[in-house]
């Protein structure tokens, strides 16, 4: 046998093996959600949809999940609100020495350990006598993606050409009409983005949720209190339902994306005529 | 430098239109500092109603700094800008009727060619079938209209070119500023959009202010040139006088291919008639004679010698290092010992005429008047 042969094979199986452990786990909540076990084999005469049903009767689920959206929505709408201006200014002629401050303060709670972020949050709140509930969650969260909303949008305001602002005002435009006509719509995809991105990261936060929540759970949070008194198949519907909409979401960004990299690609071609 | 009503008096006798403008913009004192680095030595400038003025000059010679501080985009560290009368310098970008065309262009990516043509009437609030009518008008003039709906990056260099001149167009400013925008065109696409903004320019009666860094490009194109070199103007006049006449060595050695015959003394002066001492021969020269009479020196355009002019009085002897035919001119490159450089000598190429053999000896001549004598040094001693 060549060398080369028994490479591929290597390196060949080792794929395969990669992406069995990735995703037959996933694969298995797929099938379970639809299909009993019985005696450690999955009974394929048994499909029902069951779980689903069993899911959307149980109440205590439903509300987590609806508390988990409502915090995403909240906190990424803060996070890119405050990361937007931010970057605004970091980005401005104006900014000074600052700016390098202002951005390891941002980066600091998404790159410290959760734990970390969590209980300096905590320890603040209930210095604050602010009582813990969704919008403790919600601050907590904002704070986590704020980073990454940052880095899309300032990444997008730098490759922005400099001169486009200062065409704005020379052609007689105020700041808020510049704001308005030229640096928002070209920030359009990036915002999209960065918010798909926070969403997700959000949505299944555990660590710093788990310090701030009272007696409201996000969906993360209430999954993990129930590991304690053991799972009942219903999980299995969630965590389907959850992929699902994971992978709606994904699929959402990679097309955004691929939009404005194939304008970027019909540009090169064109500008060559 | 000579002060500027000698300069025009000048222009007005080579080119020998007389009339007189109104200035529009008067810059006085204006310098800019970054720091401790001196971008612009306080500079006066007119800027005339109606003209091409061109502002050239080497990198980092200060004129984009110029025209930035006249855009207002920067602050000039002291000095005034006066637009008609009226300080400007505490108006705001947007309030100054100038408009800027970029050097990377600046469009809008996210509008088509009409949206960035219409942004400047948008932004003022013009009603919606003015705008129409103002952006067809404008669009038609830069001969954009079939592309009204295209978006910039579906544009040539040349489009887009045309692009930000109606967008700039559009607003109907007293001036507009122009920063190297043929930089980025092939050299075909320069010469086309050369005389397209020349035509336009004369044809809006706009006043165009305009930075290049290319010589050829401020001689063809201007009406006026201005000539920076780190940060101080070294000469303001139009074309055919830096050309002919350099105020000095920088400008001399700038505008096409001069040969520069230095060090130079004036023996003997009379008005503009002046007998030199230079290393290569006593000379006669017919010129505006500098009030020095040592650290000169003699340019001479290559197109002004002639070979074997034994009724000039200027003559000089020298060996023949190279001939390049090209075509309806004759290039010689020459050497003599005394002079460190190569002398160049540009000659109508004539079916007839024998070239000289390389490595051997020629004798050239000049009138006296088909030179010109400066000060070596840039700024007075």
């Amino acid at each position: 046998m060549k060398p080369g042969r028994l490479r591929d094979i290597l390196l060949g199986s080792t794929t395969v093996a990669v992406f069995v452990l990735l995703y037959l786990p996933i694969l298995l909540v797929f099938v379970l959600s639809f299909f009993s076990m019985r005696r450690g084999r999955i009974n394929w005469q048994s499909f029902s949809v069951d779980w689903y049903v069993r899911l959307f009767e149980n109440e205590a689920l439903g509300a987590a999940l609806y508390k988990s959206l409502v915090v995403g929505l909240l906190a990424v709408a803060g996070a890119t609100v405050f990361a937007t201006l931010v970057a605004l200014y970091v980005n401005s002629a104006r900014a000074s020495r600052l700016s390098k401050s202002i951005e390891y303060v941002i980066y600091l709670p998404f790159l410290l350990p959760p734990i970390i972020t969590g209980l300096s949050l905590l320890i603040m709140f209930r210095e604050l006598d602010v009582p813990r509930g969704l919008f403790t969650i919600t601050v907590g969260h904002a704070v986590f993606v704020l980073a990454i909303v940052y880095r899309i949008i300032l990444t997008r305001l730098k490759a922005l050409s400099g001169t486009l602002v200062e065409a704005a005002h020379d052609l007689g435009a105020s700041r808020l009409q510049t704001f308005r006509y030229i640096i928002l719509p070209n920030l359009r995809t990036p915002l999209l983005t960065a918010g798909l991105l926070a969403f997700a990261l959000s949505f299944d936060e555990t660590m710093i949720t788990l310090f701030l929540t009272g007696a409201e759970a996000t969906l993360p949070v209430r999954l993990y209190a129930m590991m304690r008194v053991g799972f009942t198949p219903e999980i299995n519907a969630l965590v389907t339902l959850v992929l699902g909409f994971s992978i709606v979401l994904t699929i959402v960004v990679a097309l955004t994306w691929r939009n404005t990299t194939g304008l970027e690609g019909h540009s090169s071609r064109s500008s060559g005529q | 430098m000579p002060s500027q009503d000698t300069v025009r008096t000048d222009s007005d006798a080579l080119s020998g239109t007389g009339q007189a403008r109104a200035p529009l913009l008067q810059i006085r004192s204006l310098e800019v500092r970054f720091g401790s680095e001196t971008a612009l030595q306080p500079i006066d400038l007119d800027v005339l109603d109606g003209e091409f003025l061109t502002i050239v000059g080497p990198s980092g010679s200060g004129k984009t700094t110029l025209l930035r501080v006249i855009a207002g985009f920067q602050v000039p560290s002291a000095g005034r800008i006066e637009f008609e009368g009226h300080d400007i310098l505490n108006t705001p970008i947007n309030a100054r009727p100038f408009n800027t065309v970029f050097q990377d262009y600046a469009l809008f990516p996210h509008m088509t060619v009409r949206g960035n043509v219409s942004f400047g009437l948008k932004v003022r609030g013009v009603k919606r079938n003015q705008i129409e009518e103002d952006v067809d008008r404008v669009l038609e003039i830069v001969g954009l209209l079939q592309l009204g709906n295209r978006y910039p990056a579906q544009l040539s260099g040349g489009q887009q070119q045309r692009t930000a001149l109606a967008r700039a167009m559009i607003c109907q400013p007293r001036l507009i500023l122009l920063d190297e925008p043929l930089a980025a065109l092939d050299a075909t696409m320069r010469q086309q959009m050369q005389s397209f903004l020349k035509s336009v320019q004369r044809k809006s009666g706009i006043t165009f202010l305009f930075v290049t860094h290319d010589q050829s490009e401020a001689i063809t194109m201007s009406d006026r040139i201005c000539v920076l070199n780190t940060g101080a103007i070294m000469q303001i006049g139009e074309p055919r006088q830096l050309y002919y006449r350099p105020a000095n060595r920088f400008v001399a050695s700038f505008f096409g291919d001069s040969n520069l015959i230095e060090p130079c003394r004036v023996t003997e002066h009379a008005g503009r008639f002046a007998r030199i001492s230079t290393p290569v021969g006593q000379f006669e020269v017919q010129c505006d004679i500098p009030d020095r009479t040592q650290g000169l020196v003699l340019t001479v355009r290559p197109e002004a010698f002639v070979a074997a002019g034994d009724d000039h009085s200027n003559i000089i002897d020298f060996e023949v290092v190279a001939v390049n035919f090209v075509g309806s001119e004759t290039v010689t490159r020459l050497r003599h010992a005394s002079l460190p450089d190569i002398i160049t000598m540009k000659s109508k190429s004539a079916s007839g005429a024998r070239p000289p053999a390389v490595g051997s000896q020629i004798r050239v001549g000049f009138d006296k008047d088909q030179c010109s004598l400066v000060p070596a040094a840039e700024h007075g001693s």
